[in-house]
């Protein structure tokens, strides 16, 4: 991948429903990126135009996503990065697969717990993972199966279900959060420090 | 008949269309990108879900209220910016109530102001009841099925969550601002999974009739 400028840009797409990245200015403060918001049915063109990372939330048209997987897989494999939240229906990237049920739905079903650190949840803690406002299950209440070599971060429930993940794919790398978008958390606690933590690696230096 | 329901792509709408609970209550499933006059042809009664992409429905806007000229139904529900392409719909926002149901003291201000309505024999009243996404405001002669009062000291609106219009067209216009599809499609909130058990019941009862 042939980066022409030194300031980074991230994709994040939307189907219909306008979304303005432009609120997260201050958040990101210091990073030297720049995030788009870009119709997903643009999506070829705009891969055109040399983004570092793409951002792709829970509210996409996967089959759309699945019909174009070839020029996503492309993409990552001639190094970008991608960050993925939601269930999915229709895989659109090669390692991902259909969303499954979790066994149960108590509250130790639903406990999110770490297998390994990693710097996007740097000083993020399980407890404010696991709840909001008392209630279990917004950061994710389903799992799905990572591909072979991937570095699980978190799971659920005492059964273990992977819930994010992370791999490699040729010379890019694919985030995936199996609940709803890891970069819409940022209350008053800390799950604030997810977006700014999550483009820091969207954008970090890589050969 | 034919019941037909327009599928956005996203991981919900496909839970809710294709998932077993829910399987038998659609005859046809057009992908929201790929709609052709063609599909409507023989539809009885189509149900836009909530959160489809609202760029698709303007650009199909002449298809979705030719469905209301030709006499037929149309279902629309939340989050589809139905103001700016269906026949009559007004809405204004309303801040989203989410956390109301973890205070004991709260009791919710849905009214159901018409319960001898048809739909109130097939869904529970009270499967009506999750967080507001705004309200509508019903034109004259359309029957308000659900409604909220303003609140706050008239600092939001008070309106419909749910309104039966057989008025404003040849056809019958059926707005919610509710996303059940949504919920039920997330595996998260019952409540929702309990009103399409009524509200899908209910409408292949409409597209018989």
């Amino acid at each position: 991948m042939i980066r022409r400028h030194a300031m980074k840009t991230i994709l994040r797409f939307s189907c219909g429903h306008r979304v303005s990245s432009a609120a997260w200015a201050g958040r990101l403060a210091g990073l030297d990126c720049t995030v788009r918001d870009v119709d997903l049915y643009a999506l070829d063109a705009a891969l055109r135009d040399d983004a570092a990372a793409l951002l792709i939330g829970m509210h996409m048209d996967q089959r759309f996503l699945q019909a174009n997987a070839a020029l996503l897989n492309d993409y990552v494999a001639a190094g970008g990065r991608v960050a993925i939240s939601g269930h999915v229906a229709h895989p659109f990237l090669d390692g991902l697969t259909p969303v499954r049920p979790l066994d149960g739905g108590g509250i130790a079903d639903l406990t999110v717990a770490r297998a390994v650190a990693h710097p996007i949840w740097e000083g993020v803690a399980l407890e404010d993972l696991t709840f909001r406002r008392g209630v279990a299950g917004f950061y994710g209440h389903a799992w799905h199966a990572p591909p072979e070599g991937a570095t699980v971060i978190h799971t659920l429930g005492p059964a273990r279900r992977p819930l994010d993940f992370i791999w490699r794919l040729g010379r890019g790398a694919v985030l995936f959060h199996g609940g709803n978008d890891l970069w819409s958390f940022g209350g008053d606690d800390t799950t604030r420090r997810l977006l700014p933590q999550l483009v820091a690696w969207l954008t970090e230096d890589r050969s | 008949m034919t019941v037909a329901v327009l599928d956005g792509g996203t991981f919900y709408h496909h839970e809710t269309i294709f998932g077993d609970r829910f399987r038998d209550r659609f005859d046809r499933v057009i992908y929201a990108p790929a709609l052709t006059a063609s599909d409507l042809t023989d539809v009885t009664l189509l149900i836009v879900p909530d959160r489809l992409n609202p760029d698709l429905l303007r650009r199909h806007r002449p298809l979705l209220t030719d469905v209301l000229a030709r006499g037929r139904t149309l279902v629309v529900l939340g989050e589809c910016e139905a103001e700016t392409w269906a026949p009559g719909v007004r809405s204004a926002p309303r801040p989203t109530n989410f956390w109301w149901w973890l205070d004991p003291a709260e009791t919710p201000p849905h009214r159901f102001v018409a319960p001898e309505h048809e739909m109130f024999r097939h869904v529970a009243p009270e499967s009506t009841v999750w967080h507001i996404h705004g309200v509508l405001f019903p034109p004259d002669g359309a029957v308000p099925l659900v409604t909220v009062p303003e609140d706050r000291d008239g600092r939001d609106p008070g309106g419909a969550l749910l309104y039966d219009d057989r008025v404003t067209t040849p056809g019958r216009l059926i707005v919610s601002t509710l996303d059940p599809f949504y919920h039920h499609g997330s595996r998260f909130m019952p409540a929702t999974t309990r009103f399409l058990d009524g509200f899908l019941t209910w409408t292949r009862a409409l597209a018989r009739s």
